[in-house]
């Protein structure tokens, strides 16, 4: 009997050994630098987790390392001297992250040993690695080990540790019985051969940076919460005696772990079928777009899980249309999703943790009523699900290049949603109730909507700039994310679409569980090009100049027969005759266009602002101007005045701040002026006869 | 039957002295067309020559709100402008309210712009007494939405679901509206009776309060009743809005027409408030 019970838990630990260890080999041969095996349990009482970390580390670099540096992010809301409560403070948000009572966040580790027993907490310090420095910030703990790190050796601490779930934090948090947990564990930085340590502490605006991990994550919860958390579940207990159960997830290479408990969850789940999902002949047209073979663009079925708030229930299918809509497009441009699974979390009501992203599982965030012309939540379901490709798979370093994440997933968001949706109409809501129930708004494309908003922030800041160094919160959001998407949007419309889907997918597949730099994205479009582009990135991703060019005068005037005046010919003083008298060319008309450039920024090397001149006749002429001085001027002399002229008449330059002054057509645009300002004058009557009605 | 008693000939009498509403709506137009014209100078010298293309590369819209950033020095300096304008708006509509409830109450039934405006000036310092008296009024009705909405935050605080928060903001909105309507209802009738029985404004309150505290609810249900109306046709203004595209003159010339229909109808309807509360009033007082 004995026998036959040791058999089957050896059985099972085999058989769960080698799931772990042949997902792992079968995709992924090389090992990570960093192992998790984590057991965590929440106690909603008190709203407290208690868990035990075991943590290898291995040093794959050439260093020798004396310390180890540890995130504990959620002391951001244990007090209001760190770091993120002063930067909220600086922005008069910190009543947003204020720390109430008994409800602050927070994380202690309350032992750190190594396998061999020796206690590691009395070498344990908090350090505040960035500028400007502030010393009272528990964010980052230094840990100095026993002796230093050799080339390849491997470390094993195994850790003890509390955290208090906050209740109004950052991106974590709970409300009631609903809880979010990221960001909860003591979580190494990443090591960088030759700089150390690269672990900064959490900022206001900063997301996040780690080294790919294997984790195992046992989770127990009470008996009635539904969990969903990165990964694959692999096992489940129920210990009916205290009413709790634990599931046990894991999951290869991935650089972070998130998890969600609510009572008030529905879960869900369906099976993304690549084969009913995409067409050959979709498949046939994106391999001939990108230059491949339509089976080497194949996706794999992906399983799809749904965490949805019981008050949600009746918009799962815009969920999953939304989802799927996103794994196909993802997929096929970018690449196929590595992972079995993907899990979707619409966040448990108030715990500001909506629209975030996760490795494997992302969380999205609805209303109870929505219009249905606006496409929210379909937006924040796929701009967080891209993220699994831009942050998740491709790895930057977000603390101090967000763009590279937030910028390329907001640029593939807007392709994905104009795909599988067209325009949708901006989400304005009064009250709860969507403001498009009553007024008409115009549907609008992401890329139109980024681009008028990002030009507010031009001149503040670069858009490669480490997060907490942007003038703002606004200026870091614009710029990161809008004013990089409309950059890249220029830059595929310069380059045109073939060769910026096969940037885009290059840079995904060389650069799929690495860190890659802004330079790195840099070096695959001059190479993918076939073109140095580097000014482009100059101007529009490294400074703060204003791209302007237009179209500032036009002018249209009848020649006459005669030209007035004496003019000396051969000595003598003549009245000059009329040029080309050839009867039916006249009358003649000089058509004077003046353009200049408003903007410090410039169009690069090589590349002309292209002018299009169309005159009444229907005759069409095109000039070109290298834009690099601040004006120049064109004159044409043709039968018929002008009727339009066109400044980038492609639209190429999406990076324009003012597209208004890009374009002259001597009728202007119809009734739409009158409508506008009559709009105007509507409303100012109104608001004068509810003033008029108040007193 | 209240609506038979005073609603119709409240009615009756704004049909009657219709040029009163009239009056009002040229006087707002001129007031609005000095609030629009910067803006309808920076919207035409900036847009007025954009060539737009079928289909239009970025809507209009976006236009606009991109000529707004292009331009953003022009709008503090505007808004300090709309801020005088406004103000000196609420002195002017003071003047307005004196003519047209002098014009409504009296039992002339012929209207000229000399009555009216001579009705402003004989009113126009009682009138500004009572709005100076209504200020403190309305705060006083604004404190007590707050505290009546003390439940419903309290509701909306513990929820677990979207819903309470909604409906409770939504029923705190309806909650202020109701209690400003009560507000107003005793505003209007001290000007009533300041007009009718030529009380002073301290008087006109006592009386209006004495007259209130016995016909309060049935007055306040009939304003409540028109109110509604008016919002019930407010709403089929914007939804016949929404249908006429302004693409051709021919929809532009509907909306603007319909539109300014909609304002005239806003004042007529202030009117029939000013008629049926007149009306209640002169027969049910002692």
């Amino acid at each position: 009997m004995g026998k036959k019970r040791i058999s089957r838990r050896k059985l099972f630990g085999i058989i769960l050994l080698w799931f772990f260890l042949s997902t792992t080999i079968s995709v992924w041969p090389e090992e990570r630098a960093v192992k998790y095996f984590i057991n965590v349990e929440l106690l909603p009482e008190t709203h407290l987790i208690k868990a035990n970390e075991t943590l290898r580390w291995t040093n794959r670099t050439q260093d020798y390392i004396p310390d180890i540096q540890l995130h504990l992010y959620w002391n951001a809301f244990k007090n209001e001297l760190s770091t993120v409560a002063k930067e909220s403070r600086n922005e008069g948000l910190l009543k947003r992250y204020q720390v109430k009572k008994n409800e602050g966040g927070w994380i202690k580790i309350t032992s750190m040993t190594t396998v061999e027993g020796q206690d590691l907490l009395p070498s344990a310090s908090f350090i505040a690695p960035d500028k400007p420095v502030n010393p009272d910030d528990q964010t980052v703990l230094r840990v100095s080990l026993p002796k230093p790190l050799s080339p390849g050796e491997t470390i094993t601490l195994n850790l003890e540790f509390e955290a208090q779930v906050p209740s109004n934090g950052l991106r974590a948090g709970f409300y009631r019985d609903g809880y979010f947990i990221s960001q909860w564990f003591p979580k190494p930085g990443v090591y960088q051969e030759g700089k150390g340590w690269n672990c900064h502490q959490y900022h206001l605006n900063s997301e996040f940076f780690a080294d790919f991990a294997d984790f195992q994550v046992k989770i127990t919860v009470p008996e009635k919460f539904v969990v969903g958390a990165c990964g694959e579940e692999v096992d489940r207990k129920v210990n009916q005696a205290l009413g709790k159960i634990t599931y046990t997830y894991i999951q290869q290479n991935i650089h972070d772990f998130a998890w969600a408990a609510s009572p008030r969850f529905l879960k869900v789940e369906r099976l993304f079928k690549a084969s009913e999902e995409i067409t050959p002949e979709e498949y046939q047209q994106v391999a001939n777009l990108l230059d491949l073979r339509p089976e080497e663009i194949k996706l794999p079925d992906v399983r799809m899980i749904l965490l949805i708030e019981k008050q949600h229930r009746n918009q799962i299918e815009r969920h999953f249309r939304a989802l799927r809509a996103a794994l196909k497009y993802y997929g096929l441009w970018y690449g196929p999703y590595p992972y079995r699974t993907i899990t979707m979390v619409d966040p448990p009501f108030r715990t500001g943790s909506g629209g975030m992203e996760y490795p494997t599982l992302f969380a999205a965030g609805t209303s109870v009523i929505l219009s249905k012309n606006v496409l929210s939540p379909e937006g924040v379901i796929i701009h967080e699900f891209g993220h699994n490709y831009w942050y998740g798979i491709v790895a930057n370093n977000e603390f101090e290049e967000a763009w590279l994440d937030e910028g390329i997933n907001t640029y593939s968001t807007g392709k994905v949603a104009a795909v599988a949706y067209g325009p949708g109409e901006y989400p304005l809501k009064f009250n709860g109730l969507p403001l498009n129930w009553l007024v008409k708004f115009p549907a609008v494309y992401d890329w139109q909507t980024d681009r008028l908003f990002s030009s507010t922030v031009v001149k503040l800041d670069p858009i490669v700039n480490f997060s907490w160094d942007f003038f703002n919160s606004t200026s870091y959001a614009l710029n990161v994310y809008q004013r990089a998407s409309t950059a890249l949007n220029t830059l595929e419309r310069l380059l045109g679409q073939k060769t910026m889907a096969k940037i885009m997918r290059t840079f995904q597949q060389r650069y799929r569980f690495c860190h890659p730099k802004t330079e790195d994205f840099i070096k695959v479009v001059n190479e993918v090009s076939g073109q140095n582009l580097d000014w482009f990135f100059q101007e529009f991703f490294f400074s703060t100049k204003d791209f302007d060019y237009a179209i500032s005068s036009v002018k249209s005037q009848k020649l006459t027969e005669k030209i007035s005046g004496l003019y000396d010919q051969s000595g003598q003083d003549i009245q000059p005759a009329a040029p080309e008298k050839a009867g039916k060319t006249w009358p003649k008309y000089e058509t004077t266009i003046t353009l200049r450039r408003y903007g410090e920024a410039r169009i690069g090397p090589g590349v002309k602002m292209k002018l299009k001149v169309k005159f009444e006749d229907g005759k069409v002429e095109w000039r070109e101007w290298d834009g690099q001085n601040r004006w120049t001027r064109f004159t044409f002399i043709t039968p018929t005045p002008v009727q339009t002229a066109q400044l980038d008449p492609e639209h190429i330059w999406l990076v324009d701040s003012n597209l208004s002054n890009n374009s002259y057509t001597r009728l202007g645009p119809r009734q739409k002026i009158p409508t506008t300002t009559h709009g105007f004058f509507w409303l100012v009557e109104n608001m004068l006869l509810t003033l008029g009605s108040l007193f | 039957m209240p609506i038979k008693s005073y609603l119709f000939p409240g009615t009756k009498s704004a049909l009657i002295k219709f040029k009163l509403a009239i009056y009002l709506w040229l006087i707002i137009i001129i007031l609005a067309l000095v609030a629009v014209a910067p803006l309808n100078h920076l919207v035409r010298a900036n847009l007025s020559h954009l060539y737009l293309g079928q289909p239009a590369f970025i809507p209009f819209e976006l236009h606009l709100i991109e000529i707004f950033i292009a331009h953003q020095d022009f709008f503090q300096p505007y808004l300090y402008l709309l801020l005088i304008l406004f103000s000196l708006t609420a002195i002017i509509f003071i003047f307005l309210d004196a003519a047209l409830f002098g014009r409504m109450i009296t039992s002339e039934r012929k209207i000229t712009f000399s009555d009216f405006l001579a009705d402003g000036s004989r009113y126009f310092w009682s009138f500004f007494l009572s709005t100076l008296l209504y200020l403190p009024i309305f705060i006083l009705f604004f404190l007590l939405s707050r505290f009546l909405a003390f439940p419903l935050n309290i509701w909306a605080g513990k929820s677990v679901t979207e819903w309470p928060v909604i409906i409770s903001s939504n029923l705190k909105l309806l909650l202020f509206i109701l209690l400003w309507t009560a507000s107003k209802l005793i505003f209007d009738l001290i000007r009533i009776i300041i007009i009718k029985d030529q009380k002073t404004v301290l008087l006109a309150l006592r009386q209006a309060w004495f007259f209130l505290s016995k016909h309060f609810f049935s007055l306040w249900g009939l304003y409540l009743l028109v109110g509604l109306i008016f919002v019930l046709i407010s709403i089929i203004f914007l939804f016949i809005g929404r249908l006429i595209s302004a693409e051709h003159l021919f929809g532009l010339v509907l909306m603007i027409i319909l539109a300014q229909a909609y304002i005239v109808f806003r004042l007529f309807i202030r009117m029939v408030f000013i008629g049926f509360e007149n009306r209640y009033y002169e027969k049910n007082r002692i």
